[in-house]
């Protein structure tokens, strides 16, 4: 019986599919804003394993999550317009107003996000890959998804936190992805439940490990764990 | 618990906590506005440690966004008439 004095923080990669389903029950049930993690068996060897063991490697996923927003330039456009119109109302004239909403319309583009979960052999953690990219399929590039994601109002905390995000190839899919690094997780993973007032056996660990971890992690890309899912233990 | 009148805003009690190899902070007690924000709370912690990397956390093994209202995380992490907030230092990203 793993005692939590003794823990490293880390998971083997079989409790780190027992914790991600877990998570997903929960998220399912409880998260109203987001659509759900779906698991994405990746086998090694598809041809060798048996039922059991296809099932045991992969990830989760969210995809497809649409953030709209008008960008930096259309905002300062638009305040632009706005001292235009003012003056040009006092001269009387009233056709920069219409002007204004199209300039809005012309660059509302649509942005979607995918999620991964990917457990990561080497640190024995759940690693957050990300990736984004417009409705024709265009990536974009860190900085633009910096831009984009919702931060927290206080700027100085999440740029640390952007400080860590790196470029590599998705472990399974083989194409470049953003992914926040994971060195340290196991650390403050082992201090999140070492200070638990409920102070849980491993199992119950394993059950909310990913979302404690997620409400980390979530927080440099802007995704809020609601508190009934915090609750429900 | 004193009455809240429509007036009043509400005052949460918080207790700042060291864990792993945190300093420990002279004054760790003080009450903060229920309708500030979490932020504030990472704020005076990283001025009085003075450290910019700060991980912070509840006892719920959770780390609250820094946006969250104070007095939402009282009322559902809160026990004894204080949020106990717990800090550690700079281990969080690599």
């Amino acid at each position: 019986m793993m005692d939590l004095l003794h823990w490293d923080g880390t998971l083997s990669a079989k409790d780190f599919r027992i914790g991600a389903v877990a998570f997903a029950q929960k998220w399912e049930s409880l998260n109203f804003a987001f659509p759900p993690w779906v698991w994405v068996p990746c086998p090694k060897h598809p041809w060798l394993a048996s039922p059991e063991l296809l099932q045991e490697e992969g990830y989760l996923s969210m995809e497809k999550i649409c953030i709209s927003r008008l960008n930096e330039e259309d905002i300062d456009q638009t305040t632009q317009i706005d001292t235009d119109e003012e003056e040009a109302s006092c001269s009387g004239n009233k056709d920069v107003i219409d002007d204004a909403t199209l300039v809005q319309r012309n660059h509302h583009e649509l942005h979607y996000y995918d999620f991964h979960i990917v457990y990561s052999n080497t640190f024995r953690v759940p690693v957050l890959y990300l990736r984004a990219y417009c409705s024709d399929g265009q990536p974009l590039q860190l900085d633009e998804i910096e831009k984009e994601l919702p931060t927290c109002s206080s700027k100085e905390l999440s740029k640390s936190k952007w400080t860590f995000i790196t470029q590599e190839e998705h472990p399974h899919l083989k194409r470049p992805w953003y992914k926040l690094h994971p060195c340290g997780t196991g650390e403050w993973m082992k201090l999140l439940f070492l200070n638990d007032t409920a102070q849980p056996k491993f199992e119950v660990v394993l059950e909310l490990y990913l979302l404690s971890w997620f409400s980390v992690v979530g927080q440099v890309v802007g995704l809020r764990i609601p508190f009934k899912m915090l609750n429900d233990r | 618990m004193a009455a809240e009148s429509p007036s009043s805003v509400r005052k949460v009690v918080v207790h700042l906590r060291a864990t792993g190899d945190a300093p420990i902070l002279k004054q760790a007690k003080f009450k903060i506005l229920g309708s500030d924000k979490f932020a504030k709370v990472i704020d005076f912690l990283r001025r009085q440690l003075h450290r910019d990397t700060l991980f912070v956390y509840v006892n719920s093994a959770f780390s609250p966004n820094p946006d969250e209202l104070v007095i939402d995380l009282y009322n559902n992490f809160g026990f004894d008439g204080k949020l106990v907030v717990n800090y550690a230092c700079s281990m969080a990203w690599g």
